[in-house]
């Protein structure tokens, strides 16, 4: 059992620095699309109020939990593994 | 630097093809012989090739390994071991080694009278290291010239090649965006130094080319 321990313990550390790496990238891919926005198409109001808002909107809309799926991904690979090697 | 460079890459990508060869499953089309159970050493370098069943086996220097012994259409002879990979590396997760033994057991056959089937495997066969494949699964198949397609290795290698074509679009596309733009600051630096330094920046600019990004 100390295998899985490892397993766990290492998988969570590096699907972790996925995650951050993913979230930071993503987020600032929408501060790119947003400040282009602006300038293209809004152009009134404070610009960095108008990127703002738009990132406060982006924390909690759904495209921002999608990436869970990297924690729940791998663990769903895993289990079907263990499934198809040894039970199917 | 260019033959550096080609040297780099293809190093680099000869250790992808080895991973990938040693560590995705294939299968073999067979008629399974025998089986048998022989205490391996495993004192030395060669331990990379054996599996780590369980915790306590990592200290162990030797201990039974269970094969399976095949014949493939051609005649040639293929020797398999069954070891648990248990949580360890690759990522078989395999647990059911006595399972796989039992089977392999209950589909023996004869030349005269063969069943054909498909073994799993990953790993290599090497005799002058005694290095055997891991064999993972067996399925019966309807005769010695079935095909198997590899889908399983056909979506891993596409996500594999996606991920670094995906990589490559954002290192050229960041270093266009950021790292040009500074070299190209330093050069204009030089520039107006004049030619005193003429001889010397001949030799730095090409360093310094040879991070730019081709246009």
């Amino acid at each position: 059992m100390f295998g899985l321990l490892r397993l766990v313990i290492i998988g969570f550390v590096i699907l972790t620095i996925i995650y951050v790496g993913v979230s930071l990238y993503s987020r600032s891919v929408r501060r790119d699309k947003l400040e282009r926005e602006w300038d293209e198409e809004v152009k009134k109001g404070d610009r960095e109020d108008f990127v703002e808002d738009g990132l406060d909107e982006y924390e909690n809309s759904f495209r921002r939990k999608l990436i869970w799926l990297v924690y729940i991904i791998p663990v769903v690979i895993v289990l079907a593994i263990i499934y198809m090697v040894n039970i199917y | 630097m260019v033959y550096v460079k080609w040297t780099f890459w293809i190093t680099i990508w000869l250790i992808v093809g080895a991973f990938f060869h040693y560590t995705l499953p294939q299968h073999d089309i067979v008629r399974i012989v025998n089986t048998y159970e022989e205490r391996e050493e495993l004192g030395d370098w060669t331990r990379i090739f054996w599996a780590t069943p369980d915790d306590q086996s990592a200290n162990l220097i030797n201990r039974d390994v269970q094969f399976i012994q095949a014949v493939t259409p051609e005649g040639k002879a293929k020797v398999y071991r069954n070891e648990d990979t248990g949580w360890h590396w690759p990522p078989y997760f395999k647990f059911d080694t006595a399972n796989l033994y039992t089977e392999a057991n209950d589909a023996k056959s004869t030349k005269e009278n063969p069943e054909w089937y498909a073994i799993t495997h990953y790993g290599w066969r090497n005799e002058y290291w005694t290095v055997f494949p891991n064999a993972v699964a067996i399925k019966r198949v309807d005769g010695p010239d079935a095909t198997i397609i590899p889908w399983l290795n056909i979506l891993i290698l596409t996500l594999f090649f996606a991920l670094i074509w995906a990589v490559r679009v954002r290192w050229i596309r960041f270093r266009q965006a950021r790292i040009d733009p500074v070299l190209e600051d330093i050069e204009d630096g030089w520039d107006a130094a004049g030619d005193r330094i003429a001889e010397k920046r001949g030799r730095v600019r090409r360093w310094l080319d040879s991070w730019k990004s081709k246009k």
